[in-house]
């Protein structure tokens, strides 16, 4: 246990330290829902188990026919897409000091107008529906998160306050369209999207099971990049991360900073339109009405789990969807009510926010270990000084 | 009783990364001024926030009137009779100078027999009483935000004689007072050292220590140099001990010789954002070669001044001219380009990015151009090697280099970084504001050296400076600044420090 103490103390001081405060996030996280679990009576083994076979990650004992494990991880990158879009959002705006908290109501204001614009008009063919879907999901995106960041240069209102407005406003009106005009009868949500729109393509057999290939997946790995390296390459990732780090210092410098947040918005934004559409026209085909999908808030923790950096949101998206998406199996094989997921992603989130404390005591620890050192020195110098008086 | 009211034995204090306090030991007799001299970064300051209980040290102890005792917050140091005046003044802006001297320990009464209530008429009664005994005059019924400077030093003061300290500890407290002001505060610590209290004062100005203190314990790197009776203490002795080495007061400052103008400051007048005028009808010029200081208390409009000739805030009247091209209405970054240069008083706020590396933090003023980025791609490379230049043009210490986090950097190489960075522009006009505040005198002979050797290159330079030695000793003329007016424009010579410290309070020709 101690020289364990010791090797975390090293590493969380050292130049990974962050991804090492991710790591062990996850750890204590596996072992107090592991606790949890403990307590009502399962085993946490299985649990973990199933998490892993509910995402196509493990093979479970038996599949339904037609469907496979491949089937299982299929799905999984469906929600694995729009998660990775949703949180590169969040990063974004977060590099600039923005806390953009209107992801969910940015996608779906572009899921509503891809799917009106786009996926119930049967006539555009396949390749076009999908590349239009995309643009109107960039251009919706991109409008609503500008909205955001106009609102804060020109009138100061905080963007907090002014996205979770005008998630409810979007929620809202989309949600009175769908009821008025789009409506489904029977299932309450609205009709589905055209095939030819949609960003999963379905029905497709490999290796004789029918799998979901998600077109948003590439989408979301090459903008993991692309963000990545507009952060570490380019003049605008520099601008954007002084205004983020230090607004005054950015100004005294000469970067317009009204544009830059305007800019920084109208990016998240994009990105949230993106997983919109990759989420309402991939994920589902459909939208439930006046309904906020919670990942628009997992993909803060996303985030903050992956150290704001856009390639180390992949793997932190990965971790939070396994729980997200294996809850379901997970359920009906243990027995415990799936909303463990989202309990397991808030102790994450709690884990994940307490990096610097882990750091802090890992200094600690390291310094107390030197002191120890330095006293044992003395003590040795003195019991020789001793010696030779006798 | 013991012969001394404070031990303070074997202190070792650490913070991550440094010791700023090794194993130090001071005794300090009952009514002396007892002064603790060193740079910056010395561990004075710490050291006296572990005798008023801001910090408990690692090891050692602390001893008072004989009895060791252990303070957890300054609550149990102030029980102790100990109390300080911080170099940030620790007051409620909208609150009286009475009721903040009484806050915490207020008088009580009972309204109407029953309900407990603050006794004010009590408090301001007392307040005025202490005031005339120790000659500290102040309205107890002034607000805060309403009163100078000076008046609020001596609020902390009546605010620690009010709750009865025996040990009073004084945090540079001359920084930010005019020459009279000074004198004052002096003669203030005299009577009360007259009345029999304990006076600490931390400080890194020699004569101030030469001309109050009884004995002076100087600190260097966290270690204790040596504790000197000041009579037999010379201030090159002090100044030396301090630094670790010779030091050379005189900067050797070449005659000037003035070239056209380059800037031109007309009638500007100047809003803040509660709409209200700081900066009032200001005019003046500054010519190649010239170093203009502006001389003034804090607070009178002249970081407003630099603000809005560079572009940082909106000139609502008047005109700023550079080398005759009208700059009134332009951007910042075109000011910048058209070569002006800008070191702000708020080094760390406004000055660098905190949490970028150095190499970053030096490029800021060149990243956008050719060579430095291209087609909106940077190039590190280039920011490589630009920062290693500076860095060692400019002696800008650091842990790791170009790739060192500038907040993990000392105060006086985060300021070397800055005025590097915006020398190396080679601009027409550089503006400094406070260039060397809370530097120690390595860094200070530094940069003075390079606002010495800009002039001399041709720079017009504008120095706005609250430190009137600063002034008097680097300017060619002084214009003097009070409540948003330049009251006096002259040539240094023609001043003396005094005639600058009267303009500073607002006395006009006599």
């Amino acid at each position: 246990m101690k020289t364990k103490g010791h090797f975390l103390a090293r590493r969380l001081n050292g130049r990974y330290a962050s991804v090492w405060v991710s790591v062990l996030a996850i750890l204590l996280t596996i072992i107090t829902a592991g606790i949890l679990l403990l307590i009502m009576g399962k085993n946490p083994f299985t649990a973990f188990y199933c998490f892993l076979q509910g995402c196509g990650l493990a093979p479970k004992t038996n599949y339904g026919g037609g469907s496979g494990m491949l089937s299982d991880l299929t799905d999984f990158l469906n929600y694995l897409a729009p998660m990775m879009l949703a949180s590169l959002a969040f990063i974004v705006g977060f590099k600039a000091g923005l806390f953009n908290i209107g992801i969910a109501g940015q996608m779906l204001i572009s899921g509503f107008a891809a799917t009106v614009l786009v996926g119930y008009n049967k006539s555009i063919p396949a390749p076009a529906a999908k590349i239009l879907v995309l643009l109107v999901g960039i251009a919706v995106g991109g409008l609503t998160g500008a909205l955001v960041g106009f609102l804060k240069y020109k009138f100061n209102i905080h963007e907090v306050v002014s996205t979770i407005m005008i998630n409810y406003i979007i929620s809202y009106i989309t949600g009175f369209f769908i009821n008025n005009n789009y409506v489904d009868m029977l299932t309450r949500t609205s009709r589905v999207c055209s095939p030819e729109s949609r960003l999963t393509l379905t029905g497709v057999v490999i290796g004789g099971v029918n799998c979901k290939v998600p077109i948003g997946i590439a989408i979301a790995v090459v903008m993991a990049f692309v963000v990545q390296f507009i952060f570490d390459r380019t003049c605008f990732g520099f601008e954007l991360k002084a205004v983020g780090l230090n607004r005054k210092c950015a100004r005294y410098i000469g970067v317009s900073v009204g544009r830059r947040i305007v800019m920084s918005m109208a990016f998240s934004g994009i990105l949230a339109g993106l997983a919109g559409v990759t989420y309402y026209l991939g994920y589902t085909n459909t939208i439930i009405p006046k309904t906020l999908v919670s990942m628009g808030y997992d993909s803060i923790s996303v985030a903050l789990l992956g150290n704001s950096s856009p390639v180390g949101s992949i793997f932190a998206a990965i971790i939070v969807t396994i729980f997200q998406q294996g809850a379901n199996y997970m359920s009906s094989m243990v027995g415990v009510a799936k909303e463990i997921a989202s309990l397991i992603t808030g102790i994450l989130l709690l884990y994940a926010s307490c990096g610097t404390y882990m750091k802090m005591m890992a200094r600690g620890a390291l310094q107390k270990e030197l002191d120890r050192a330095d006293d044992a020195k003395r003590a040795a110098f003195m019991a020789e000084e001793g010696g030779e008086e006798k | 009783m013991s012969e001394y009211i404070v031990e303070m034995c074997h202190i070792t204090k650490r913070f991550p990364g440094i010791v700023a306090n090794d194993d130090v030991t001071i005794r300090i007799r009952r009514g002396e001024v007892y002064a603790l001299l060193g740079e910056n970064g010395a561990g004075k300051s710490t050291l006296m926030s572990m005798l008023f209980g801001m910090y408990e040290p690692d090891r050692g102890d602390i001893l008072i009137n004989g009895r060791k005792v252990t303070f957890h917050s300054s609550t149990d140091a102030a029980a102790e009779n100990i109390g300080m005046v911080h170099q940030h003044f620790k007051l409620v802006d909208n609150y009286t100078i009475a009721e903040n001297i009484v806050l915490g320990t207020e008088p009580m009464k009972k309204l109407l027999g029953l309900f407990p209530s603050v006794d004010m008429k009590k408090a301001n009664e007392e307040i005025s009483e202490l005031s005339k005994r120790y000659g500290l005059e102040v309205n107890p019924t002034d607000r805060i935000e309403d009163v100078p400077v000076s008046v609020r030093q001596r609020v902390e003061i009546l605010k620690m004689l009010y709750r009865k300290a025996e040990i009073m500890i004084f945090d540079e407290p001359t920084a930010v007072l005019t020459p009279q002001e000074i004198d004052f505060l002096l003669s203030i610590i005299d009577s009360l050292r007259k009345d029999g209290k304990t006076i600490i004062l931390i400080t890194h100005k020699m004569e101030e220590i030469k001309r109050i203190a009884d004995r002076c314990a100087i600190l260097r790197r966290g270690k204790l140099i040596d504790v000197r009776p000041v009579a037999d203490t010379s201030i090159q002795e002090m100044a030396n001990m301090m630094v670790g080495r010779q030091v050379n007061f005189k900067q050797d400052k070449k005659a000037a010789s003035f070239g056209e103008t380059i800037l031109s400051v007309n009638h500007m007048t100047v809003k803040n954002e509660h709409h209200f005028d700081v900066v009032k009808d200001v005019t003046f010029e500054v010519r190649k070669g010239e170093i203009f200081a502006i001389a003034g208390v804090s607070g009178n409009g002249q970081t407003e001044i630099a603000d809005a000739i560079a572009g940082l805030m909106k000139i609502s009247s008047g005109t700023v001219t550079l080398d005759g091209k009208d700059m009134t209405d332009t951007s910042i970054r075109v000011r910048a380009q058209s070569g002006i240069s800008y070191i702000p008083e708020d080094r760390q706020g406004t000055g660098v990015v905190m949490d970028f590396t150095l190499r970053d933090n030096l490029a800021l003023r060149k990243y956008y151009r050719e060579p430095f980025s291209g087609n909106g791609i940077l190039n590190f490379e280039m920011f490589k090697g630009y920062a290693d230049k500076l860095i060692e043009r400019y002696d800008i210490r650091s842990g790791e280099g170009a790739k060192t986090f500038v907040r993990s950097m000392s105060g006086g190489n985060q300021q070397k970084a800055i005025v590097g960075r915006e020398i190396e522009e080679h601009a027409k006009l550089i503006i400094f504001v406070q260039p060397t505040r809370g530097l120690d005198i390595g860094a200070i002979e530094n940069i003075h050296s390079h606002i010495l050797a800009e002039r001399d290159r041709g720079a017009a330079i504008l120095l706005i400076s609250l430190e009137l030695d600063e002034i008097m000793k680097l300017a060619d003329t002084i214009g003097v600044i009070y409540s948003g007016r330049i009251l006096k424009i002259a040539p240094a010579d023609e001043m003396s420090s005094e005639d600058v410290g009267r303009y500073m309070m607002g006395v006009k020709e006599a």
